[in-house]
């Protein structure tokens, strides 16, 4: 087998660890993180079941514009998203939608750009 | 996988994995993503709002107890403790534990798992079940 042969067959894999990686990451934190994190903020808190000041407005900015808030974000937010990158483009794979190189660079470009908001609206609110 | 080598397959239907219940299961644990992706969205726009001010921050509290973001947000709690149920299930499989020359029964690793997800939610009962600090 000849060398540039060799090459082509692997040029398209050499990043995949990085991605199934990444998705392995959010996978624990969609399982561990996420039923909590989505119970009392998208769940308890919209229904007023949570005490008054639990997350009023001064408390919820001092707990999520801090380093231990930032540390959150990228575990509840960022390895979430590219967890479901990696599963909507095989998924769309799967039923043929869209072209896989394209839906590749669209699946985790997004996921890169909200994950970047998202520690940047962290950085933002800590130094303001 | 490559996904080149595909091209060399008959191309498989679009409703291909309808005909199983196995396929049809691996299918919805791949939907599960879609109800997260929309509770990231909103957790967003709440940062975004507490970012601009208290009246923002009370606007965006109200809009999550809007009826179909309500809605939509437990279908994502749901699709978070079954994609937790799949998940689970797969560490022993694909990191076995030994611990002195006995391998960790699997019932054992994934119970360990679920007790992690209580404490998560104890440390949030903790943090946000008692008010004001």
């Amino acid at each position: 087998m000849s060398m540039n042969k060799h090459d082509i067959q692997h040029k398209q894999a050499f990043d995949e660890p990085l991605w199934w990686g990444l998705f392995s990451a959010g996978g624990v934190c969609f399982a561990v993180l996420l039923p909590a994190v989505i119970l009392f903020i998208a769940v308890l808190l919209p229904l007023g079941l949570l005490p008054a000041e639990a997350l009023s407005y001064e408390r919820a900015s001092s707990l999520l514009f801090s380093v231990p808030g930032f540390l959150f974000v990228g575990a509840a937010v960022c390895l979430p998203l590219f967890h479901a990158a990696h599963r909507l483009r095989h998924g769309m794979f799967d039923i043929s939608v869209g072209n896989d190189a394209l839906n590749k660079k669209l699946m985790y470009g997004g996921a890169a750009l909200l994950s970047a908001l998202a520690l940047g609206l962290v950085v933002a609110g800590f130094f303001s | 996988m490559n996904k080149s080598t595909s091209q060399r397959l008959p191309p498989l239907k679009r409703n291909w994995w309808l005909k199983h219940r196995f396929f049809k299961l691996y299918m919805l644990r791949e939907a599960t993503v879609l109800p997260l992706v929309f509770f990231i969205l909103c957790f967003l726009a709440g940062m975004v709002a507490l970012l601009q001010g208290a009246e923002s921050w009370q606007g965006w509290i109200a809009f999550m107890g809007s009826p179909i973001v309500l809605l939509l947000n437990l279908l994502a709690l749901a699709a978070s403790l079954f994609h937790a149920a799949t998940f689970f299930v797969l560490f022993p499989r694909v990191m076995p534990l030994r611990i002195a020359g006995h391998s960790l029964p699997d019932k054992a690793i994934v119970a360990g798992q679920w007790a992690g997800v209580v404490a998560v939610a104890l440390l949030f009962f903790w943090l946000l079940g008692r008010g004001g600090v």
